[in-house]
């Protein structure tokens, strides 16, 4: 077993910042993915060209995963490539945990921890806050998050290898990303309760009357029509309100 | 505040949109916030920003699927909608805020083609470490370079439209409000139905709607 040494550890970590930077339709995070495993290939290939080179090879192909989440296959490969697995291992493995690790990221992240985290910084809008203290808020809470899984899955990584899916099993990240997601539909419900009863008040209850069934129908609509309800939302709503406007001006 | 650095401030929120870190600067919220602090005007900034955010709720950017951008479109939204006073400053951020984001998602679209052909392909030749960080770095430019575009353009096309459409915005509040709230309960409908549905999480929404609807009018 080679040492990766600190320095290239820390080197790699925060290039994982950027792992995204040049996501493109051929090889997704593939140059991402290798930009930022290039400091520990240089340490492990030190005075060796052409293992750096094979090495860069194998790292620059099509990956792709969450982006918080591919920490756990940089340091996990990594890890391979300082205890000399075959080329082909490491080719195997990149390619068995790609779809584990983008389908759980995904849930964990943007349809649960996000959407939790944004919809409290809501909440405490609709509950006076000033807005610095509400982007604060959000900033702080969704990051302590995001920094955390990044740091867990590369440190994971690293000290696991190959043997990561054990690791995963055992943090059940699906069953949190299940509790998020009923947390964010608390929270949604949280947001609407509370932006009516700040909109309430004895002078305007047709205009209230009109919205609450109006929304009403939206929410069921929506929920039939599900994600893709958002293209025709802009459209619809960005219509109307240029049509609006038209009328406005022509009148 | 001059156009300059509200395009600089594009630029940077793209490039956290997906290019770096993804810090969630790039959110409508923070976006909103931010470019309210800008402009002299951080609470119509937490107002568009926040009724933007409820839009962009039910899109997760999943398996590398289009969506539309929030980060760039928001700063314009609110730089724009900050220079016309009440419910008309809303309603033409919102609007310049939607067109934008769709316009923001065809440009990712063909950057990422661009990188498909800037990234070294290890397929067809040698890889060299030098390669990888020039191609990687230029990329990562381009995009702040994208953003940087797409709010300069659409800072120019709100400065126009202010002057177009000062003074006809015929709804009032009452209408904006109903108008906008509508349009939010269908993206706020796909969330719940992405997340499970009514059957399985009606009663948590349930749950969190009575609460806070009471806690709101008792408080």
């Amino acid at each position: 077993m080679r040492s990766i040494g600190r320095t290239a550890r820390w080197s790699a970590f925060f290039r994982s910042f950027l792992v995204q930077g040049s996501w493109n339709n051929r090889t997704m995070i593939g140059g991402g993915f290798a930009f930022a495993i290039l400091p520990v290939l240089k340490r492990l290939n030190r005075g060796d060209p052409a293992g750096l080179s094979e090495a860069l090879q194998r790292h620059s192909e099509h990956f792709n995963a969450h982006p918080y989440l591919s920490n756990l296959a940089l340091g996990a490969a990594s890890r391979m490539e300082a205890d000399e697995h075959s080329e082909e291992d490491i080719r195997r493995f990149k390619a068995a945990v790609r779809s584990p690790l983008g389908g759980v990221g995904d849930a964990l992240v943007w349809v649960g921890w996000r959407p939790a985290t944004v919809l409290a910084a809501l909440l405490l809008a609709l509950a006076g806050a000033t807005p610095a203290f509400t982007v604060l808020f959000f900033l702080f809470a969704y990051n302590v998050g995001h920094l955390a899984l990044r740091l867990w899955g590369f440190g994971v990584g690293l000290e696991r290898g190959s043997r990561v899916s054990e690791s995963i099993r055992k943090a059940a990240l699906s069953k949190k990303a299940d509790r998020l997601s009923g947390l964010g539909v608390f929270l949604m419900g949280g947001v609407i309760g509370s932006a009516i009863g700040r909109s309430w008040s004895i002078d305007n209850w047709p205009i209230l009357l009109l919205a609450v069934v109006g929304g009403v129908w939206g929410l069921w609509l929506g929920s039939l029509v599900g994600q893709k309800v958002w293209r025709w939302t802009f459209l619809g709503v960005s219509g109307a309100i240029g049509l609006i406007f038209l009328v406005g001006w022509i009148g | 505040m001059d156009i300059l650095s509200l395009t600089l401030l594009g630029g940077l929120l793209a490039l956290d949109g997906t290019a770096f870190g993804q810090f969630m600067v790039s959110r409508p919220l923070v976006a909103g916030v931010l470019t309210g602090w800008l402009v002299g005007d951080p609470a119509s900034g937490l107002l568009i920003g926040g009724i933007l955010e409820v839009y962009f709720i039910s899109i997760f950017p999943v398996g590398g699927a289009e969506f539309p951008e929030g980060g760039p479109p928001t700063m314009v939204a609110v730089a724009t909608g900050a220079l016309v006073p009440g419910p008309a400053g809303i309603a033409l951020g919102t609007f310049l805020g939607f067109l934008l984001s769709k316009a923001g998602a065809i440009s990712t679209r063909f950057l990422r083609r661009l990188n498909g052909r800037l990234v070294p392909d290890p397929s067809r030749r040698r890889v060299t470490s030098a390669r990888i960080v020039w191609a990687h770095l230029g990329a990562v430019a381009l995009e702040f370079l994208r953003g940087c575009a797409l709010s300069l353009v659409g800072l120019l096309a709100g400065g126009l439209l202010v002057e177009v459409t000062s003074g006809h915005w015929p709804i009032g509040l009452s209408g904006t409000f109903v108008l906008l709230t509508v349009g939010a309960s269908l993206t706020a409908g796909a969330f719940v139905g992405t997340l499970g549905g009514w059957r399985r999480r009606g009663v948590l929404f349930g749950a969190g709607l009575t609460g806070f609807l009471v806690a709101s009018l008792v408080l």
